[in-house]
């Protein structure tokens, strides 16, 4: 196995694109290596891209934050400015495993691991996340949801990696928030996850809102439809019925030893609802 | 992994060590393996456990998931380099609050804490809680860590009790040093050079015949020694009960469950590390499986094993009066089905030894519970005589049951023998969940009555449980659970049977407390049926027919010393507190959660069931007058080494820092039987109470005093007090025994049982322990989820030897009967790792308010009784009594209570 650190972006998509199949891009590692050991299998080549400038910084820009690559979950919920904009991204970014975890795991791993439960990724759809994405042939820019296609598989193209996430300024008047459902207080994998964004009107109503539902489905669900049964709402109870009616609808789970396909459509209703109370009541403090 | 980027530097508390392991190697491997840094832990290589935390520049971090190559530069802490005040504070605080156990997860968690303490000198118990979240412990219940770090800066409270006042007293553990210098002798942690390295091949199937292609040459390219059943030089059965050893050390030509092993490769570790064990040339030919007692219990299953048909082990009975007419009878009936899963011990350490020859005696340095079980079986697979086999157990990361089986013994010993090496082996995390025994899951069937009154009238039980593949411990289980399934209560009619069936799954074998945990789900449940049936308050139906003096248990045997009343009447002020908080919360709940509270109550024998089981201790003093304690009973976190001590230093009149230990180790120690069976405490103490007063006897015979008060080595002697009275006794120059010694005795003790009768009658066990607990939890109705907000448990220790050590077992127990309850299942095949399998962190354990009631025992060493098990059998009851209560619905049937069956009961009751 070839254990590449390389110290510019150049040379990271330059490795990606000569390496063999199992070539893999290394951040905290906290899929990649308990992933070699599980499934007992040899890389050909690791880019660690720790040690590349710039690729750990959270970056405040006229329109929004930039978090690089290697910026360690850990990080952002230290970064005060970030935590008071996108406090539902942070949560559940702070959300990923234990104390240790928290200090390698990033939010790229996270999208790129294209695990349907990862706790980040319906967060950051929900508050309309752009994944930067390096390339041999230059840059590109798509919405994170674009990336995942399903369980371990990304659209990402031979050679790319991506180099930052991007959160979008929301504007005033707004609020996000992520929930997710275990079995456990802590360290355990999402059976459920929802995040939601919302923004208010000056009359207190939802102007806009967006909502995502994380592992009940082969890949994170943008459910537009539940989203716009509480906009030009105040979020009363029918609001919030309709909203949990609409999840469960959208959702299309699994059954396993974590929960049936019933519960958690059951739980992903639940908890959207709690969720977007949360949003609303920060959208209103904001 | 091999490549060829450049070296790596590691600065390691300041200074700096040239790596020559590949930069993509784990951290964890290099700083143990490379830089003998052995306090790094590893339980599970996958960051769930916590147990390789350490310090990257101040930062807790799992070494396992690092790459060496990413913690170049920076600033490296484990445990062993640290120096500083502040750690020097939190081990004696770690010490004084008995915060290590077992001690496998110490260093870890120290580091964690380490890492909080130095922002925050004072944490908050949230504080705690959020900087251990990715440490977990499977002994303590967390709360003794919890309280040793909150409360650093109080003044230690080291007891040294004067001589003859040990038992009693919170003494620290004799043995916990070593555990917080994080220097403490694991099996993975014994590596002389030139270590051979073992690694079993496993099968991938869970029933299968098999036929191995050329395995010397393909041993040979890849230049590591491969050893196969043909190679197995003795007999190659193993088991843990005579007459029932089934069990292949190496599978021949079939296999029974999934990750049996068929073959070993041996071989220098750089080589049999990364080998790729997928190439090893076997072909397989599967069979039709079974994974449950009912699919075993079909008359259609595949059979494992040609003695035993329809796949019953074993069966065990207990019948007592008439108990059809009595249930007939009865004003009020209540009848349910109970399941209960696979539950793995998931100690954090995983199955390790090493293997040495010495002479041609072979020396096995390995984690058990069974020293003296280890050397017969295996001598007898190896073809070896007994007394050419010596077991010094390795300080065991936490046993449950599941290391009172072979593990690594006979692997390592037969690669040591075809090798001439010392040759180790370190199981994976998933190897040990595959290869190492469960608790069995039962599915059982019970009916209680009762009458208008609520006196219990009768009960009828039984229980099928799967006894995966081999027998292991199934038989005990088979017989524990009739015994004890009427509950520690009056129930003069009555019958209980049990049958261990076999199937694919893992082999169940012994898990605190021996199926008792299991029945005590389907009895609890019932009781709160019958006292809502009978309108009476759930407490009081159980004081009502709680077992007292001189009672006759459903073996017929009279009891005495039974402290069962007295811990449910020191529960009732709590049970009041309680019920009126939970209805007050519930009255002004408008939103998910409601409350409930629940109790159930145990008891348990203590030692092995109608058959012989002794202990014996000696205690040698050297003509110096050094006084040597051989104590064979195995401390698995338990505490035996810290209560076998107290006991023998008072019984003597000895203080108890004049004690050395010696052992546990097959050559040095008398045999004291199993850590099992919460037998320790009372049958090796009660021999060390025996051997403690032989030998102050022996003392006194040397003075003409009429008696002492206290005896303490002296310069080449010993001096005897009495009153104002002071003689010595000297030692020195005197004749020796061919072990040194100039005074030597030694005494041994077996419970005087009686074999059971073909109805189960007879005296099962000498010494009974008793408890109970109340559950107060929160349940969110429409998500499922359960907190356990408190535990109240009231134990009958009859005498509390060290009442730190009880309140450890209570805490750590109540955290594994949690797990029962609320989140442990093993799925056979799918959950063999630590995030899969769930098991409590600090953040699921509640508080835990313990109640220690000594109701002397007249047989128990100063009275006192086991405990070990008896903690964690109320546990899950109380907590599915609770969430009955919580939610009205109306029966909790099977367990775990996962959140989605929980909201299946609750969307069904309503
Ligand atoms: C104990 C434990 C608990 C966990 N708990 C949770 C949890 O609660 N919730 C949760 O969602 N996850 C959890 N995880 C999974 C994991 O921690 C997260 O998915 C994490 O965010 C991954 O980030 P990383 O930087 O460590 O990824 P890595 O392991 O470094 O990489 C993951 C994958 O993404 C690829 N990759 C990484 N970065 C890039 C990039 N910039 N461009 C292209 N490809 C890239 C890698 O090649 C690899 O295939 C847990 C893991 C462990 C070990
Ligand atoms: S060994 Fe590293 S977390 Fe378990
Ligand atoms: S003391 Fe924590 S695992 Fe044993």
């Amino acid at each position: 196995m070839r254990y590449e650190r390389p110290a510019t972006i150049e040379d990271v998509t330059a490795l990606l694109a000569s390496g063999g199949e199992k070539s893999f891009v290394l951040a905290g590692g906290t899929d990649l290596l308990v992933r070699m050991k599980n499934d007992a299998f040899e890389a050909d080549l690791i880019v660690d891209i720790k040690a590349i400038e710039g690729m750990s910084d959270v970056t405040r820009t006229a329109d929004g934050f930039e978090i690089g690559a290697a910026v360690p979950c850990a990080a952002l919920g230290e970064n005060a400015e970030l935590s008071r904009v996108w406090p539902g991204v942070v949560e559940a970014a702070n959300l990923i495993g234990s104390t240790q975890i928290q200090g390698r795991c990033t939010i790229s791993g996270n999208l790129c691991n294209a695990s349907p439960a990862a706790d980040s990724v319906p967060a950051m759809v929900a508050a309309g996340a752009l994944a930067r994405i390096a390339g041999p042939d230059g840059r590109r820019t798509v919405p994170v949801q674009d990336i995942p296609q399903g369980p371990g598989k990304t659209s990402l193209r031979k050679g790319e990696f991506i180099e930052a996430i991007v959160l979008p300024d929301p504007g005033p008047r707004s609020g996000d928030a992520y929930l997710r459902f275990i079995p456990r207080t802590e360290m355990d994998i999402a059976v459920v996850g929802v995040g939601v964004q919302l923004t208010l009107a000056e009359d207190g109503s939802i102007a806009s809102a967006r909502v995502a539902l994380g592992a009940v489905g082969p890949k994170v669900i943008e459910a537009t439809e539940a989203a716009e049964t509480i906009i030009g709402t105040r979020l009363d109870q029918p609001a919030l019925d309709a909203l949990a009616a609409v999840c469960s609808e959208v959702s299309t789970p699994i059954a396993d030893k974590r929960g049936t396909v019933d519960f958690r459509k059951q739980v992903v209703g639940v908890l959207a609802a709690r969720a977007a109370k949360i949003a609303y009541q920060r959208a209103g403090e904001d | 992994m091999k490549d060829g980027t450049a070296p790596v530097t590691l600065r390691v508390a300041g200074r700096e060590h040239a790596i020559t392991s590949a930069p993509g190697r784990r951290l964890s491997e290099v700083l143990r393996e490379e830089l003998g840094l052995r306090s790094v832990k590893i339980g599970c290589d996958a960051g769930d456990c916590g147990a390789c935390t350490i310090l990257v520049d101040g930062v807790q971090h799992c070494a396992c998931l690092m790459p060496v190559a990413q913690a170049a530069g920076a600033e490296i802490e484990t445990l062993e380099t640290l120096d500083d005040p502040l750690v020097a504070q939190l081990k004696a605080s770690f010490l004084d609050h008995g915060a290590a156990q077992c001690g496998i997860c110490t260093p870890g968690v120290m580091m964690a804490a380490v890492e909080l303490l130095r922002e925050t000198p004072a944490p908050s118990e949230a504080q705690v809680h959020e900087a251990l979240g990715g440490v977990l412990c499977r002994c303590t219940g967390y709360r003794k860590i919890i309280e040793a770090i909150c409360a650093l800066d109080t003044p230690a409270v080291e007891t040294r009790p004067e001589a003859g006042q040990a038992v009693g007293a919170p003494v620290r553990r004799v043995d916990g040093r070593a555990k917080v210098d994080g220097t403490e002798v694991y099996g993975a942690d014994h590596v002389p050079l030139g270590t051979l390295l073992v690694r079993a091949v496993r099968s991938p199937h869970f029933h299968a015949d098999f036929e191995l292609g050329d395995v010397s040459t393909w041993g040979a390219r890849r230049d590591v020694i491969v050893l196969t059943a043909r190679d197995v030089p003795g007999e190659n059965r193993f088991g843990t009960i005579p007459g029932l050893e089934d069990q292949p050390a190496i599978a021949e030509a079939r296999v029974r469950y999934l990750g049996e092993p068929v073959a070993l490769v041996v071989g220098a570790p750089d080589v049999v590390e990364p080998l790729d064990l997928g190439t090893f040339p076997v072909e397989w030919h599967p069979l039709g499986h079974s994974l449950t007692e009912a699919e075993g219990a079909a008359d259609d299953a595949p059979q494992l094993h040609d003695h035993r048909p329809g796949n019953t082990l074993i069966r065990g009975r207990v019948i007592s009066g008439r108990p059809e007419e009595a249930l007939a009878g009865s004003r009020h009936v209540a009848r349910g089905r109970f399941e209960t899963s696979y539950v793995e011990h998931a100690y954090i350490e995983p199955e390790a030894g090493i293997a040495w020859l010495d002479d041609d005696t072979l020396v096995i340095q390995a984690c058990t519970q069974a020293p003296v079980l280890d050397r017969d079986e295996t001598a007898k697979v190896l073809g070896l005589p007994k007394d050419k086999v010596r077991i010094i157990p390795a300080a065991s990361g936490g046993g449950f049951g599941a290391k009172l089986d072979l593990s690594v013994q006979p692997l390592i010993g037969l690669a040591t023998l075809a090798t001439g090496q010392p040759c180790r082996m370190v199981w994976s995390r998933s190897e040990s969940m595959l290869a190492s025994t469960k608790r069995h899951p039962g599915t059982m069937e019970a009916e209680i009555g009762c009458g208008a009154d609520g006196r219990i009238t009768g009960m009828t039980f039984h229980g099928d449980f799967n006894t995966g593949a081999y027998a292991s411990w199934g038989p005990t289980v088979a017989m524990r659970v009739p015994v004890h399934a009427s509950g520690p209560y009056r129930t003069a009619n009555f019958r209980a049977t049990a049958r261990a069936v076999h199937s694919n799954g893992p082999s169940s074998g012994a898990f605190r407390g021996f199926g008792v945990p299991q029945a005590a789900i389907a009895q609890e449940s019932l009781y709160d049926d019958l006292a809502r049936a009978a309108g009476i308050d759930r407490l009081a139906f159980r004081r009502l027919n709680a077992l007292r003096d001189g009672d006759r248990t459903t073996c017929g045997q009279e009891l005495h010393g039974v402290g069962l009343g007295a811990c449910l009447d020191a529960l009732a002020e709590h049970w009041h507190r309680a019920t009126h908080e939970a209805a007050e919360f519930n009255a002004g709940a408008t939103g998910a959660l409601r409350r409930g509270i629940g109790i159930a109550s145990c008891w348990y024998g203590c030692g092995n069931t109608g058959l012989p089981n002794p202990s014996t201790i000696r205690i040698g003093i050297t003509p110096a007058g050094q006084v040597m304690l051989h104590q064979g009973a195995t401390d698995i976190g338990q505490g035996a080494n810290t209560v076998i001590t107290q006991i023998a230093a008072d019984a003597a009149g000895l203080p108890l820092d004049a004690l050395t230990l010696v052992g546990p180790d097959t050559a040095l120690t008398p045999d004291c039987g199993k850590t099992s069976a919460s037998r320790q405490t009372y049958v090796t103490g009660k021999a060390a109470e025996a051997a403690g007063r032989a030998l102050r006897a022996e003392i006194m015979r040397r003075t003409n005093l009429p008696d002492c008060d206290a005896i303490e080595p002296v310069e080449g002697g010993l001096r005897v007090r009495h009153g104002a009275q002071v003689q010595d006794v000297a030692l020195s120059g005197t004749q020796t025994d061919e072990l040194g010694y100039a005074i030597r005795v030694e005494e041994t003790y077996d419970p005087p049982t009686t074999a059971l009768d073909a109805d189960g009658q007879g005296t099962p066990y000498a010494v009974y322990g008793y408890g109970a607990q109340i559950a107060e939890v929160e349940v969110d109705l429409d998500l499922g989820t359960t907190r356990v907000l408190h535990m109240i448990a009231a134990h009958d220790v009859g005498r509390a030897i060290n009442p730190q050590l009880c309140v450890g077992q209570i805490e750590g127990g109540i955290a594994q009967g949690l797990g029962l309850a609320l989140m442990e299942e093993f799925l056979p095949g799918r959950t063999e790792n630590l995030h899969d399998y769930l098991i409590p962190t600090i953040g699921d354990m509640p508080k835990v308010t313990s109640i220690l009631i000594e109701t002397p025992d007249p047989e128990g060493p100063m009275g006192a009784k086991g405990l070990g098990e008896h903690v964690l059998i109320p546990t899950a009851p109380a907590i599915l009594n609770a969430i009955r209560d919580a939610t009205g619905v109306a029966a909790l049937n099977k367990v775990p209570v996962l959140p989605h069956r929980l909201r299946a009961a609750i969307r069904g009751h309503a």
